[in-house]
């Protein structure tokens, strides 16, 4: 079985298409478990559920106008960041009231241009669920320019994010641009969320935001600590939900949920019984 | 005429309204380099506003408030100025933080926002932390910490910074006599080693008549009174907590305990 298991990922890992769909799914378990990390300690996980969703219009309608979906979903989910930062501070809503608002909207105008484009369209089934396996060279190139800017930001401004995080009156006082810098954060989740789509689909992503975060939370480990088994988790969460689904012949975006998942399981195990 | 060189807080004819009802009335008063002031006065009587609006996180009514001569409005070097709020130490406890990763944040600011911290910056942190007699803790958990360990963490990020004021809002709550105790000597000790000018809201009577150098009484009205050998605190405190407040000294006053 082993044996059998082994011959087959070293022959999946000669294609190109399993090696884009490696390398993507790593950028983007990496770019994801450490915004999300943040997002959980802000908790503000539903903002990351509330932008992933109203993507899907921006998908639909990518998909209508003949433009690059993702792109598409990256300029609704931005807009979708600043108009729920709009209504939270007009005191219009509160935060979660504005992102299930957000949410339905968003999801609304993907079902809106659906029918005026004359039913469902297969490869919108793919944005919804991912389809790691499809990944090309230029959604490779998008992924990677996408996940080297969020990865630049997080390296420079990560000290920052955590003061934000921890105190943000604190941080005011101390003079740090919090309203830029916030602005940033949430462009970034966009951004996140928006690479992420081929790899895990617009339904699952939320949980690669969280569960990582989560289980890496349960280590009890100082702030940097944390950081890397954050990204430690999600990474061979994807790498081997990527393997054992092919492996197996099923749903890829399942899989690599289902393997977070066990981290997390394994690690609260372990402070239990720590 | 107070020497303005001296002055490092001025506040004048100032009110703050908070839910459109007047907290803070006309008080005007000025802060010296190197005193050593206590906060008091009852429950929602207004301590906390005067703290926020002298941070510039509440907007004023009336009035002008000065940090280091200028307008708290236009005041930007913030870094010469250390706060912690009453809910600091009141942090998710499960928050993955260091209590070495903590008091370096002290020494985050806009000039190095973006940068690595550098080497002295770390030399600063390990620094505070031996101030506050925390080196041996330095790798716990800030979540793990009891509530001593905590203030202490607390004070060595403010420290960090290396401010000229230090503005605390009741950071004793809720830990033990010997604690508090412990703590305010460690105060003392700042002011009284590097000049540091300290604001401290608290309820700690004995503390304020025993180790500082002013008493501002807060109940809408703000009275500022030096405390001297021959006040008699009784009548400074009614300010504050009104005509049919007794307090009950034992003995000498730095002696007894009269906490309100």
């Amino acid at each position: 079985m082993i044996e059998f298991a082994l011959s087959e990922i070293l022959r999946l890992l000669g294609y190109r298409f399993f090696q884009y769909a490696l390398l993507g799914g790593i950028v983007s378990a990496l770019t994801c478990a450490w915004v999300g990390l943040f997002l959980v300690l802000r908790k503000e996980v539903m903002i990351g559920d509330g932008i992933a969703h109203t993507a899907f219009g921006g998908v639909a309608i990518g998909l209508f106008l003949g433009i690059d979906p993702v792109f598409a979903a990256f300029l609704i989910s931005v807009l979708a960041v600043f108009g729920v930062s709009y209504m939270r501070k007009k005191g219009l809503a509160s935060s979660d009231s504005a992102i299930a608002m957000m949410l339905a909207l968003g999801f609304s105008t993907g079902l809106i241009v659906i029918s005026l484009a004359g039913g469902f369209n297969v490869e919108l089934f793919s944005y919804l669920f991912g389809s790691i396996l499809t990944i090309d060279e230029q959604d490779l190139l998008v992924i990677a320019i996408l996940g080297i800017s969020t990865i630049l930001f997080m390296g420079l401004f990560h000290k920052e994010l955590l003061s934000i995080t921890f105190d943000e009156e604190d941080a005011r006082l101390a003079g740090l641009p919090i309203r830029p810098l916030s602005i940033a954060f949430n462009m970034l989740v966009a951004t996140t969320i928006a690479l992420s789509i081929k790899v895990i689909g617009i339904i699952l992503v939320v949980a690669l935001l969280v569960i990582p975060g989560l289980s890496a939370l349960q280590l009890s480990l100082p702030f940097k600590k944390t950081v890397v088994a954050t990204v430690g988790f999600a990474i061979v969460s994807m790498v081997t939900g990527i393997l054992l689904s092919a492996i197996l012949n099923v749903a890829t975006s399942g899989v690599i949920i289902f393997t977070a998942a066990a981290f997390f399981l394994l690690t609260t195990l372990y402070k239990r019984l720590g | 005429m107070e020497k303005e060189s001296l002055v490092v807080l001025e506040i004048r004819d100032l009110s703050v309204s908070r839910s459109n009802s007047l907290v803070i009335e006309d008080a005007a008063f000025y802060i010296h380099r190197g005193d050593f002031v206590g906060i008091v006065g009852p429950n929602g009587g207004g301590k906390t506003t005067l703290l926020k609006s002298i941070l510039g996180i509440l907007p004023c009514k009336k009035g002008i408030i000065r940090i280091f001569g200028e307008d708290v409005k236009s005041f930007s070097h913030w870094e010469r100025v250390a706060y912690i709020s009453q809910e600091a130490t009141d942090f998710d406890p499960s928050f993955p933080m260091s209590v070495r990763e903590l008091v370096a944040l002290g020494r985050l600011n806009k000039s190095n926002t973006g940068r690595r911290l550098k080497e002295e910056d770390w030399r600063a942190v390990d620094e505070a932390l031996n101030f506050m007699g925390i080196s041996d803790i330095s790798h716990k958990r800030i979540g793990n910490l009891s509530g001593g360990q905590k203030q202490r963490a607390f004070m060595a990020k403010c420290l960090v910074r290396n401010p000229q004021i230090i503005i605390l809002d009741e950071p004793v709550t809720g830990v033990d006599a010997e604690t508090q105790e412990k703590f305010y000597k460690k105060l003392s000790n700042l002011n009284a080693e590097r000049g540091v000018t300290i604001l401290v809201v608290t309820h700690d009577l004995t503390a304020v008549f025993c180790r500082m150098s002013k008493v501002i009484c807060v109940n809408r009205k703000v009275n500022v009174s030096d405390i001297a050998e021959d006040m008699d605190p009784d009548q400074v405190l009614r300010q504050a907590y009104g005509e049919h407040f007794h307090f009950v000294f034992h003995g000498h006053v730095c002696e007894g305990d009269f906490r309100v």
